[in-house]
């Protein structure tokens, strides 16, 4: 399975201004976010890139796009309703072909600085099926994510068979129905914001729009997707940072600071920081 | 290998099923030691839980039923006091060890043996105990909240829609949970105890349905139970139970883990099982105002969480107060996303979520229920099923049972709409009124199923029988034939299992039931774990309209009639109700509609009110408005408006006023002492009086009697002594006295009942009170000795006049001789104790340590009930309850000098100038009868007063018969100046004494004709009085109030007690070792089942003539 589409979803209405934010890369250059995942795509050897935008977007989006401008198109979500239907909206331009997914709030650091999304893809070619990224996450955050359930695939560690994808389950929910053998007790594999999808999961996001008038999530379409066809997660030891979290982009700043060449100095102005700052961290509070 | 063993592990049902007596009749002591120690070596080693519990109960019933009962055992023991200590503190194994050890030193004796049954059967209690609590915990769903300590760990977030208040209103949304309870056909004879579910979930079936619920008159019924959830603008966590009037601004998690602190205990168990603050955080010290900041998104807002049940007195057997906590949970479950639909019904899986955390919340809180209690979550009827734990489940490889059960609902083309609608008609729903503790029923049940006792485990397979044969009535509609089979339940194998299921007032009922209605009453349906509260009566539907008229009247008639012998908690009720075919439900109020429940406003509405308004949030000046609206125009809410300002100022002559006066015209027309109450008051506040000062000197030398101070009766007296008794019998020189002026506080726990007049076992197939026992053995001795012993019944002013009433309705129960009532004449008023002797009873007193959940349950209560001393006012009249609970009378001491005052020896002994001894006892010691060589012993040792003991076991606290300096004499346990001295006491004072009437004159200084002259009497006494010890005592007192609630209060009394009458120099006594069966005195009713199973109660029955 080669895959060659991206497709990027940025659609809400509570995120849509997140891709456009600018921050320093690795490289110490001010780019926006939008350009950084775009670089993200390319280091997985993506060809062309769909971002599923609100009414009107387009244009502000693709100014910031950078350099990869002409390999990217925008498609709009006419009305908010969630997060499978704007996935949907992409179901002419990846046209039968898997796909890179990720999301448009998300910022991902690799350790090596090959990329997230190039493992990804590279392993959903070798395994030819949907892939998830997915990591482990303490119970007490789950309620912000999407979790699988699943059972280590022999001989791969790191990788599951998918059983179950739960949308933001509380930790009551995930302990009933999200089982997965070896990990430490309280952590559940939680969604990275990256994902290879086979063609099916355009059907089933479509049909899921089709049923449901409001807004509605992916989770219950690939939940449907392991119970249906191989679906495999691959639990990433990379970083991702929630850009609509509080201080989000801040952390994610840190963390391609951190990861970049300008890290020493980074880090000494950190430790000024600390320094001057009377007391300390921690408490009970 | 011992062949109990073989029972044990046998993988055949039939040899596992056998039931141990059998087994065991034949065994002589060694083998039945041999036994023991391979039961020991067994449950050691053994890594099943049931076979483990099983060996255990084993142990406990061998010790407790067959060794003793084995000539070559030793009636005599000594019970080592580190080893009762270890029992106390509930290290059993400790405790066994121990006793074990003393066992091999001095041979097997009833006393060891006792001694190890109450260790082998807590342990066996505590194992079964601790494996539910960690399937409790184990449970998924329920793991992570343990994990959870720290407001940051903490997942879970109030859902957004309740989060923002109505934009015109300024109200947040309230979300409300309705709940039915559950009605069970049958529970298969209490199958569904957690324990028994998962020893044996192949018999674990109950058949239940969920009823909507109105008292009679009230209007339609509704789900009884109600949860209101919302967010508030203070950052507090805010419980309300609207009716038992209670409600708390909690901000620390401590004071959330404090459960008996006041009445909020089980919406404190609903937030902490809800995961709101998850029971990880037990301990930790925390304010919640972080938790609550994570759980609301933002800092200021809070959590208010408001209860109410509509009207269901307590006691209902139809589980309200878990079906209330199930829709707390579920409220605070929806209310943070652990439901998925915040309104409407649940599914499936959310409902097992639901009913396991509630069992999760009931073990917090201290109580527990069966597995169906939360039944009422379910939509309509059900069958509830015990399932065998399969690999992957939590349970699997501990026990045969999952600590879950299934549910099947039966749709309606199972069981049809018309046969529902039948159902309702003909069946009349009643509360009885009883006030009763369901708890010891479920221990005696699980008992007697593990130790699969022969007639009891066919009656439960009977059991499992009727539980089918219910199912298929409701399937062809038939309710003539379901009415058939519950009566039949209830009257074969359900009391067949639990004879104290059944009871004098529920057999009266259905008498009455029977004789009002004739054929048109179909049968009697017991509730729950036993009958009296709530129970059934199915009728012909042409005769339920008019049963419904009048079943009220008759349960209040028989009611009245008993109510001076039988604990009511209230008046009876009866009910409408309705099948609930939803279960839990929930509904969104939004906007003018987003108001608590009306009750809420007239409790929580006088605090805001009496405010000033700048100090009142923006919320509660809103909702103020708002309710001032609804008060005006919403139909229900009308007279809220003035209920509440009647709360806010109360009317001038209060209940408590009129209390008052009533009490004090009780203590003045029974001769109350004010001067003598002032100085006893006056000794207890500074300090010369108290639990503490009741001991004897440290100095005092306190041993054991030696050989030749007690004549041993208890392997019979020689032939010529009884011809000598019968003779005396026969010449008319007996008369019985029966001491029954006290009101049996532990029987019922200061319910305020005359225990002699409670009619608490079945004997010869009718239920008998204590009186008509004692009678019934008066009548005997005529029968056998020609004469017709006076029996004297002596009486105080709580007493008299109901112990009068009840015989002369009963006619004496037919007693041919003399029954003469004895009237005493001394009243005490309680005292609210000092925080002093609270701290001594509870701190410093060596205690019985509860299991760790109910143990943290109790210390709450304890701490809660010495702040309420202190704040009431210590050494201050206790008047807040009714005034009969008020006071008390003054311990037995007086009830023998009364005879000399109220005149009644004096008539006595000139009718009868033959009289010349009394045989005095207890009105619980039952196996005391007028035996002639027993008699005959007294009169040949010339003694004054011969007093019966009886070889201590494990169970007689209190004192018992020693040299104290030298003097062989009877001492009370609270004049010990240390606990560990009891366990050097052989024998145990039975209060069972024969005494010399003309001795007895003499100690007073009295002859027979003295007694005509009442000023010198009263002086005689009065000196003898003056040098008798007074004890101060703390006594449980029971408060009722709202619906059926009660509360146990401990109060300060004084008493003196009769066996110090054996520290007078100037009279002989004399001591005589009886059998136990004769000299055991029944204080609690939990002693009831094992008197029973023991034989004793045959024993007596045999005694006895009716």
């Amino acid at each position: 399975m080669r895959v060659k589409k991206c497709v990027l979803t940025a659609a809400a209405p509570s995120q849509r201004r997140l891709p456009l934010q600018m921050l320093i890369d690795r490289d110490g250059v001010e780019r926006s976010i939008l350009a950084i995942l775009f670089d993200e795509a390319a280091r997985a050897g993506i060809e062309e890139v769909a971002v599923v935008v609100c009414p009107g977007d387009g244009e502000v989006y693709a100014a910031v796009a950078g350099e990869h401008a002409a390999r990217v198109r925008f498609i709009e979500q006419p009305e908010p309703r969630g997060y499978a239907h704007a996935l949907a909206c992409a179901r002419s331009f990846t046209a039968g072909e898997p796909f890179l997914h990720m999301v448009g709030d998300h910022l991902f650091v690799s350790h090596d600085g090959n990329g997230c999304a190039a493992r990804l893809v590279a392993l959903a070619g070798q395994e030819d099926c949907s892939i998830s990224a997915v990591q482990a996450t303490r119970e007490g955050q789950i309620t912000q994510f999407g979790a699988i359930g699943g059972q280590p695939v022999a001989g791969k560690p790191g990788l599951y068979r998918i059983d179950a994808v739960l949308e933001k389950p509380t930790p009551t929910e995930a302990e009933q129905r999200l089982f997965v053998p070896g990990l430490r007790a309280g952590h559940y594999l939680c969604f990275f914001g990256l994902h290879v999808f086979t063609p099916a999961v355009m059907d089933l996001v479509e049909e899921l729009s089709r049923q449901t008038s409001g807004p509605c999530s992916v989770s219950a379409a690939l939940d449907t997707l392991a119970r249906s066809e191989r679906y495999l997660a691959l639990e990433m030891q990379d970083r991702r940072y929630d850009l609509g979290a509080r201080y989000g982009l801040l952390h994610a700043q840190l963390a391609l600071a951190l990861s970049g060449a300008d890290r020493a100095a980074i880090l000494a102005s950190l430790v000024e920081m600390l320094a001057l700052q009377p007391g300390g961290a921690g408490g009970r509070s | 290998m011992s062949r109990l063993l073989q029972v044990i592990t046998a993988a055949d049902a039939e040899v596992r099923n056998q039931p141990l007596e059998a087994l065991c009749t034949e065994l002589p002591l060694a083998d039945l030691m041999r036994e023991c120690d391979a039961l020991e070596e067994f449950r050691r080693r053994s890594h099943n839980l049931y076979e483990r519990v099983r060996a255990l109960f084993f142990l406990y019933a061998i010790h407790r039923f067959q060794i003793p009962r084995r000539e070559a055992t030793a009636a005599q023991g000594r019970i080592p006091f580190h080893g009762y200590v270890h029992l106390l503190e509930r290290r059993f194994e400790e405790a066994i060890r121990e006793f074990l050890s003393e066992q091999r030193r001095q041979g097997p004796s009833a006393a060891l043996s006792s001694a190890l049954a109450a260790s082998y059967r807590s342990l066996g209690f505590q194992t079964l105990a601790d494996q539910v609590r960690r399937s409790v915990r184990s449970t998924r769903g329920n793991q992570w909240m343990f994990r959870a300590g720290h407001p940051l760990d903490a997942p879970l977030q109030v859902r957004r829609e309740l989060l923002s208040p109505d934009p015109a209103t300024g109200l947040f949304p309230v979300l409300r949970e309705s709940t039915p309870v559950r009605m069970d056909f049958s529970h298969s004879a209490w199958s569904d105890i957690f324990f028994l579910g998962m020893d044996y979930p192949e018999g674990a079936r109950v058949f239940n349905t969920s009823i909507d619920l109105a008292v009679r008159g009230s209007g339609e019924p509704r789900p009884p139970v109600e949860a209101s959830f919302r967010i508030i603008d203070e950052p507090v966590l805010r419980l309300v139970s609207v009716d038992l009037g209670a409600s708390a601004s909690i901000r620390s998690t401590d004071e959330i883990f404090d459960f008996a602190r006041d009445y909020l205990g089980l919406l404190k168990a609903a937030v902490i099982a809800s995961g709101l603050v998850p029971p990880g955080m037990e301990g930790s010290g925390l304010d919640l105002e972080g938790l609550l900041g994570r759980l609301t998104g933002s800092r200021g807002l809070g959590i208010e969480l408001v209860s109410r049940v509509h009207d269901i007195p307590k006691g209902s057997r139809l589980a309200v107060s878990t079906s209330l906590l199930a829709c707390l949970i579920t409220a605070c479950m929806r209310a943070t996303g652990q439901v998925r639909r915040l309104t409407g019904g649940l599914e499936e899986l959310e409902r097992r979520t639901v009913a396991a955390r509630a069992i999760l919340g009931e073990w917090l809180g201290g109580s527990g229920g069966g597995w169906q209690d939360s039944g009422g979550v379910w939509p309509g009827m059900k069958l509830i099923e015990g399932v065998p734990a399969r690999p992957g489940d939590v349970e699997y490889g501990i026990s045969r049972g999952c600590l879950l059960p299934r549910h099947r609902v039966y749709p309606l083309d199972e069981i049809t709409a018309e046969t529902r609608r039948k159902l309702q008609q003909s069946l009349v729903l009643v509360h009885g009124g009883m006030a009763q503790d369901v708890g010891p029923v479920l221990e005696m049940v699980t008992e007697r199923y593990l130790l699969r006792l022969d007639a009891e485990w066919r009656a439960r397979l009977d059991a499992g029988r009727i539980l089918d044969e219910i199912i298929g009535c409701l399937k062809r509609g038939d309710i003539r034939g379901l009415g058939a089979c519950t009566h039949r339940n209830f009257e074969g194998p359900i009391q067949t299992i639990i004879p104290w299921a059944g009871n004098y007032y529920t057999e009266l009922l259905i008498t009455e039931a029977r004789r009002a209605f004739g054929g048109g009453f179909w049968g009697f349906w017991m509730l729950g774990g036993m009958a009296g509260g709530g129970m059934g009566f199915l009728f012909d539907p042409d005769a339920a309209a008019h049963a419904r008229d009048t079943l009220g009247e008759i349960l209040l008639e028989t009611k009245r009639r008993l109510e001076r012998g039988v604990p009511f908690a209230m008046d009876p009720v009866v009910y409408d109700f309705s099948i609930n075919e939803n279960g839990t439900m929930a509904e969104l109020l939004a906007g003018p509609e987003a108001l608590m429940p009306p009750g809420y406003y007239t409790l929580r509405g006088p605090s805001l009110l009496r405010r000033e308004a700048r100090s009142l949030t923006t919320l509660q000046r809103r909702e103020l408005e708002a309710f001032a609206a609804a008060a005006r125009s919403r139909p229900g809410w009308t007279g809220m408006a003035y209920a509440m300002f009647e709360r806010l100022l109360p009317g001038a002559e209060s209940a408590s006023s009129i209390g008052r006066q009533a009490l004090e015209e009780l203590l003045a027309a029974n001769g109350f002492d004010r001067v003598q109450h002032e100085k006893i008051r006056a000794d207890l506040r500074s300090g010369r009086i108290g639990l503490a000062q009741n001991r004897l000197p440290v100095a005092t030398a306190i041993e054991d009697v030696r050989e030749g101070d007690v004549t041993d009766a208890r392997h019979g007296l020689p032939p010529a002594l009884a011809r000598l008794g019968e003779d005396a019998l026969a010449s008319g020189s007996l008369a019985i006295l029966t001491l029954a002026g006290g009101m049996g506080t532990r029987w019922t726990r200061g319910a305020g009942v005359v225990k002699a007049l409670n009619p608490f076992v079945r004997l010869r197939g009718r239920w008998r009170n204590f009186v008509e026992i004692h009678l019934a053995k008066s009548r005997r001795a005529l029968a056998r000795y020609g004469t017709d012993p006076v029996h004297i019944f002596t009486t105080s002013f709580m007493t008299h006049a109901p112990v009068e009433q009840w015989l002369r309705r009963e006619r004496n129960y037919g007693y041919p001789g003399r029954v003469v009532l004895s009237p005493g004449r001394s009243i005490g008023l309680r005292l609210i104790p000092m925080a002093r002797d609270l701290r001594f009873a509870w701190e410093e007193m060596p205690q019985q340590m509860l299991d760790e959940q109910k143990q943290k349950v109790r210390e709450s209560a304890r701490a809660a009930l010495i702040q309420w001393a202190v704040s009431s006012g210590e050494g201050a009249d206790y008047t807040g309850n009714l005034p009969e609970q008020c006071v008390h009378p003054v311990g037995h001491w007086y009830e023998v000098p009364n005879l000399l005052l109220n005149g009644v020896l004096l008539s006595l002994l000139e009718e009868r100038p033959n009289l010349r001894y009394l045989l005095l006892h207890n009105i619980d010691t039952l196996g005391a009868w007028a035996d002639p060589a027993l008699l005959a012993l007294h009169i040949e040792s010339g003694a004054a007063m011969t007093c019966e003991v009886i070889g201590r076991e494990m169970e007689d606290r209190g004192g018992g018969l020693a040299r104290v300096d030298g003097k062989v004499r009877l001492v009370e346990g609270l004049a010990l100046p240390e606990e560990r001295l009891e366990f050097d006491l052989s024998f145990y004072n039975t209060n069972t004494m024969w005494l010399t009437i003309d001795a007895l004159l003499g100690v007073f200084g009295l002859t027979r004709s003295d007694l005509a002259d009442p000023v010198r009497t009263r002086e005689a006494v009065r000196r003898v009085a003056a040098r008798m010890p007074a004890y101060v005592t703390l006594k449980d007192v029971k408060k009722r109030w709202g619906k059926g609630q009660e509360d146990v209060f401990p109060v300060s009394q004084y008493e003196k007690l009769w066996g110090d009458m054996t520290a007078l120099p100037d009279w002989r006594c004399a001591y005589v070792a009886v059998e136990r069966r004769r000299g055991q005195q029944l204080k609690e009713v939990t002693q009831l089942d094992g008197w029973l199973r023991e034989g004793s109660a045959a024993w007596v029955e045999q005694l006895c003539e009716f």
